[in-house]
C-alpha cells in the first residue's frame, strides 16, 4: 500500500484552519466594563485593571531598573525538619509481563519476569511551576515481530532510564503552559501515556515501527496553548521543539538538527455521558547525519461512552489512530502509512474486554507491511493493581504468522496517581 | 443530539462558525464564577454568594466523587473560574490536580486567592492511626481521615465559613451581604439540625448496613449505626463470604435497614434484603443525588425522611 503525502495534507490543513480562525477577542472573559465598575461584586475586574495601572507604573518605559520579582527568597524555618512533610508525591510502579509465543516466531517460547519498575516524584516547585521525575529501571523484552534471531536482551539486566523529567509554567497567561526538560512529546492519541497506563499489553506496531518500542520523548520545550474559541470546546494546541538525538525508527541518533512536535487537541462534551476527541499531530526531524528529514502527520479519533450514575460499572470506548509518514535519504523518499483502531468494552465494576487490529508498513519500505489482531481482558483489583492478557495473532512481513498470550500485571504503591482522561 | 454535535464540531474545524456574541445582560457578565468539585459545596457556595455568584460543580451528586473522569472540557470551565472550591482530604485526588494544572488559572491553584479546601477546621473521623505504609492494605482509605463529612449539617456550616473567607476575599465590597447571607445559612441549618435531630430521637440507635463508609458525620450527627458495610473494605467489590458475614450481623443486630448510594449497584443489597427481610433505601450522598434534592438542607430532609419511613415501616 502505497499512500501519497496529499492524503495527508488534510488534517493539517483542518487543524492549521482551526488554529488561524480563532479570534483574539476571545480573551473577553478578562475585559473590563467601566461602567460595571461601580458595583461591589466587580472588585475582582477591578481590581485586575488596578493591577494593569500597577504594572504600567511599576515597569512601564523608562524605568529601566525593574527587577525580577520572582526571585525566590530563603525559605524560612529549618528545612532539614521540613524533610518528610515537603516530601513530593512518590510513587513506584510495578509491571510484571509474562509470554508464550508459538514455537519458532520468538527467541523464547516461554519468558516472563519483571519488565519494569518505575518511580515517580511530583511536586509544585513554587507557586509558579511543578515538576514531574520518572526514573524506570526497564529490561528488554522479546518482539517476535522482529524474528526469533533478535535476541530477547533479557539477560543484560534491567537498564535504568530516565523517561521524563521536566518543569512545568502554571502561571503563564493566555492560556499559555511551558514544559522543559525531558518529556514524552505530544504526538497522537497515546504517546504522552506511560505503557503501563494503557489499557493493552503491547504498544500497537504504528507506534513500535515508527516511534520505538516505547514511544518517543526528547529532551528540550514544549509549549501548550489553551485555544480560545467561540464554541467553548477544549483545543489545545501544543509546540514542541526538542534536540532531535532521540532513537527511534523514524528519527536519527547522530544527526544535527532539532525535531519539531505539533498537536491539536479537540475535545467535546456530546452528553454527559459521552465525549469525542479528535486530533493531528505532527513530527518533522532528521533520519540520518546528513540531515535528511522525516514528516510524519497524523490524525486520532477518540470516542467515549460512560453514564455518570453508573460510571463505576459501566463504559465503553473506541480509539482510531492514523500515521502518514515521509522519509527522504540518498536513494529516495518513501510515503508510508499505518493505523490501529481500538475497542474497549467494560462488562462490571472490574472486568473489561477490548479488542484491537493493528496495520503497520515501515517508514523506510511502504512495500511490506505488518497486521496484529488482538483480544484483551483487564481485570481491575483495585485502583492500585490491575492484570490483564492480550491473545494476539500475528502477521508479520515475510515471516511465518504466530499466535501468542501475554499477560500483565501492574501495580502502584505510594500516592495516589491520578488517571488521565 | 450527537448528529447535531458532529456537525457543529465539523463547522467549527473548519473555521465555519464566527465569535459568539457577548453576553445580553450585562449582569450576568459580572457575577463571579465559583467552580466546586461536589454539588453540596456549590449548593452553600449559592447561600453566601447569592447573587454575587454563578456556581458550577464539576461532580453531579449521583455521581461517586471518588472516580470522576477529568474531563479536559472541565479544565476550560476552570481557566475562567474566579474561584474554586474542594472537599479536600485526597477525596478528589484523581481527578482534581490534572484538572488544575491544565486549567491554566493561575488565580484558584492551591495557596491563591481564589482556591478554598472546604475542609479546613472540619473536626474529622476516622483518622487513620498506625503505619502509613500499611493503609491500603484497609482498603481505599484516606490518609486525613473520612472525607464525606458534609453529611454533618453543623460541620456544613464550618464549610460555609470557608467559603465565606474565600468569597470575602473576592468581594470585600459584598463582605456585609456576604456575612448576612452567612448568618442566615447558619441560622436555618441550627433550626433545621434542631428539628432533625427530635425527628430522629425515637430511632437513636437504630442499626443498618451501608453500602460504602461514607456516613459517619451523618451517624454522629443523627445518632443511627452503621454496623457493617456491603464493601469488604472500602472499595473493594463485596464478594459472598463477606456477605455471609454481613447477613450473620444483620440477623443478630435485628438489622432492618440497607442504606446505598444511587451510584453503587443495588444487586448485593437486594440480595441481603431477600435474606434478612429488611429494605433497601436508597439515601442521597450529595445534593442533587435525586432532582428534589436542590439545596443543602433538602439534603438532609429527604434522607432523614427516607430513613425514618423505612424505620416506622419495620
Amino acid at each position: 500500500m502505497t499512500i501519497n503525502l496529499t492524503r495527508l495534507r488534510w488534517p493539517l490543513i483542518l487543524g492549521l484552519a482551526t488554529f488561524l480562525v480563532v479570534p483574539d477577542s476571545c480573551v473577553r472573559a478578562q475585559e473590563i466594563q467601566p461602567d460595571s465598575l461601580s458595583h461591589g461584586a466587580d472588585s475582582v475586574l477591578f481590581e485586575k485593571k488596578l493591577e494593569e495601572e500597577l504594572a504600567k507604573e511599576l515597569y512601564g518605559g523608562s524605568d529601566t531598573t525593574r527587577s525580577q520579582e520572582a526571585i525566590p527568597t530563603q525559605p524560612q524555618g529549618s528545612p532539614s525538619t521540613l524533610g518528610g512533610i515537603l516530601n513530593p508525591r512518590i510513587s513506584a510502579i510495578g509491571v510484571f509481563m509474562g509470554s508464550v509465543t508459538e514455537k519458532g516466531a520468538a527467541s523464547n517460547v516461554y519468558d516472563a519476569g519483571l519488565s519494569e519498575a518505575e518511580l515517580a516524584f511530583q511536586a509544585y516547585v513554587d507557586p509558579y511551576s511543578k515538576a514531574d521525575f520518572f526514573v524506570a529501571f526497564h529490561r528488554e523484552r522479546q518482539d517476535p515481530f522482529f524474528g526469533p534471531e533478535i535476541e530477547d536482551g533479557s539477560e543484560s539486566g534491567y537498564h535504568p532510564e530516565l523517561e521524563e523529567a521536566y518543569l512545568t509554567l502554571l502561571t503563564l497567561p493566555y492560556g499559555l503552559q511551558v514544559k522543559a526538560g525531558q518529556f514524552r512529546l505530544a504526538f497522537g492519541r497515546i504517546n504522552t501515556f506511560h505503557l503501563h497506563a494503557l489499557n493493552y499489553v503491547d504498544y500497537p506496531r504504528m507506534y513500535v515501527n515508527y516511534l520505538g518500542g516505547e514511544g518517543l520523548a526528547d529532551r528540550g520545550i514544549g509549549v501548550s496553548w489553551l485555544v480560545p474559541n467561540p464554541l467553548d470546546f477544549y483545543q489545545e494546541l501544543s509546540l514542541g521543539v526538542t534536540s532531535g538525538r532521540v532513537e527511534s525508527p523514524s528519527f536519527g541518533v547522530g544527526t544535527n538538527s532539532v525535531m519539531f512536535s505539533v498537536h491539536l487537541k479537540n475535545f467535546f462534551d456530546l452528553s454527559d455521558n459521552s465525549t469525542l476527541e479528535v486530533g493531528f499531530s505532527a513530527l518533522h526531524g532528521s533520519n540520518d547525519p546528513h540531515n535528511h528529514k522525516t514528516l510524519i502527520g497524523a490524525a486520532d479519533i477518540t470516542y467515549k461512552w460512560k453514564p455518570l450514575e453508573e460510571n463505576l460499572y459501566k463504559s465503553f470506548e473506541w480509539t482510531t489512530e492514523i500515521l502518514v509518514s515521509r522519509r527522504n535519504s540518498f536513494v529516495e523518499s518513501v510515503t508510508s502509512a499505518a493505523w490501529y483502531s481500538f475497542m474497549r468494552y467494560q462488562l462490571s465494576r472490574r472486568w473489561f474486554v477490548a479488542a484491537r487490529y493493528d496495520y503497520s508498513e515501515f517508514p523506510y519500505d511502504d512495500t511490506r507491511n505488518e497486521q496484529a489482531y488482538s483480544l484483551i481482558a483487564n481485570f481491575f483489583a483495585t485502583e492500585f493493581q490491575k492484570l490483564e492478557v492480550q491473545v494476539q495473532h500475528g502477521v508479520p512481513s515475510g515471516r511465518r504468522e504466530f499466535n501468542r498470550v501475554l499477560l500483565r500485571v501492574v501495580f502502584v504503591i505510594g500516592a495516589h496517581g491520578a488517571h488521565n482522561y | 443530539m450527537i448528529g447535531k454535535g458532529v456537525f457543529t464540531i465539523v463547522l467549527s474545524l473548519l473555521g465555519f462558525i464566527g465569535p459568539r456574541p457577548l453576553p445580553a445582560h450585562p449582569e450576568a457578565a459580572k457575577k463571579l464564577l465559583v467552580v466546586t468539585s461536589l454539588q453540596d459545596l456549590a449548593a452553600i457556595a449559592r447561600e453566601i454568594g447569592g447573587k454575587y455568584i454563578e456556581v458550577f460543580s464539576i461532580a453531579k451528586g449521583y455521581q461517586d466523587p471518588h472516580f470522576v473522569d477529568p474531563k479536559p472540557s472541565f479544565m476550560v470551565k476552570l481557566q475562567r473560574a474566579d474561584m474554586f472550591i474542594q472537599a479536600g482530604l485526597g477525596l478528589e485526588i484523581g481527578w482534581v490536580p490534572p484538572l488544575l494544572d491544565g486549567a491554566r488559572n493561575p488565580n484558584i491553584l492551591p495557596g491563591s486567592r481564589g482556591y478554598v479546601d472546604a475542609s479546613k477546621n472540619v473536626p474529622l473521623l476516622q483518622v487513620p492511626t498506625g503505619d502509613p505504609a500499611t493503609l491500603r492494605a484497609r482498603g481505599d482509605i484516606h490518609p486525613y481521615g473520612n472525607p464525606h463529612y458534609w453529611l454533618d449539617p453543623l460541620r456544613g456550616k464550618i464549610i460555609a465559613d470557608n467559603i465565606f473567607e474565600g468569597l470575602a476575599r473576592l468581594l470585600p465590597g459584598n463582605k456585609e451581604t456576604l456575612q448576612r447571607n452567612l448568618a442566615r445559612f447558619k441560622k436555618t441549618i441550627d433550626a433545621k439540625v434542631a428539628r432533625w435531630v427530635k425527628m430522629m430521637a425515637p430511632y437513636k440507635g437504630k442499626s443498618v448496613v451501608a453500602f460504602h463508609n461514607s456516613w459517619p458525620y451523618f451517624e454522629q450527627r443523627f445518632g443511627i449505626k452503621v454496623v457493617a458495610f456491603i464493601e469488604p473494605k472500602p472499595g473493594i467489590p463485596p464478594t459472598p463470604k463477606h456477605l455471609v458475614k454481613v447477613i450473620r450481623i444483620m440477623k443478630e443486630r435485628r438489622v432492618k435497614v440497607i442504606i446505598i448510594s444511587p451510584y453503587f449497584s443495588r444487586k448485593s443489597a437486594e440480595l441481603l434484603a431477600s435474606k434478612t427481610g429488611a429494605s433497601v433505601i436508597e439515601l442521597a450522598p450529595s445534593v442533587g443525588a435525586f432532582p428534589e434534592i436542590q439545596t443543602y438542607t433538602d439534603l438532609f430532609d429527604y434522607n432523614l425522611s427516607r430513613l425514618v419511613k423505612a424505620f416506622h415501616g419495620n
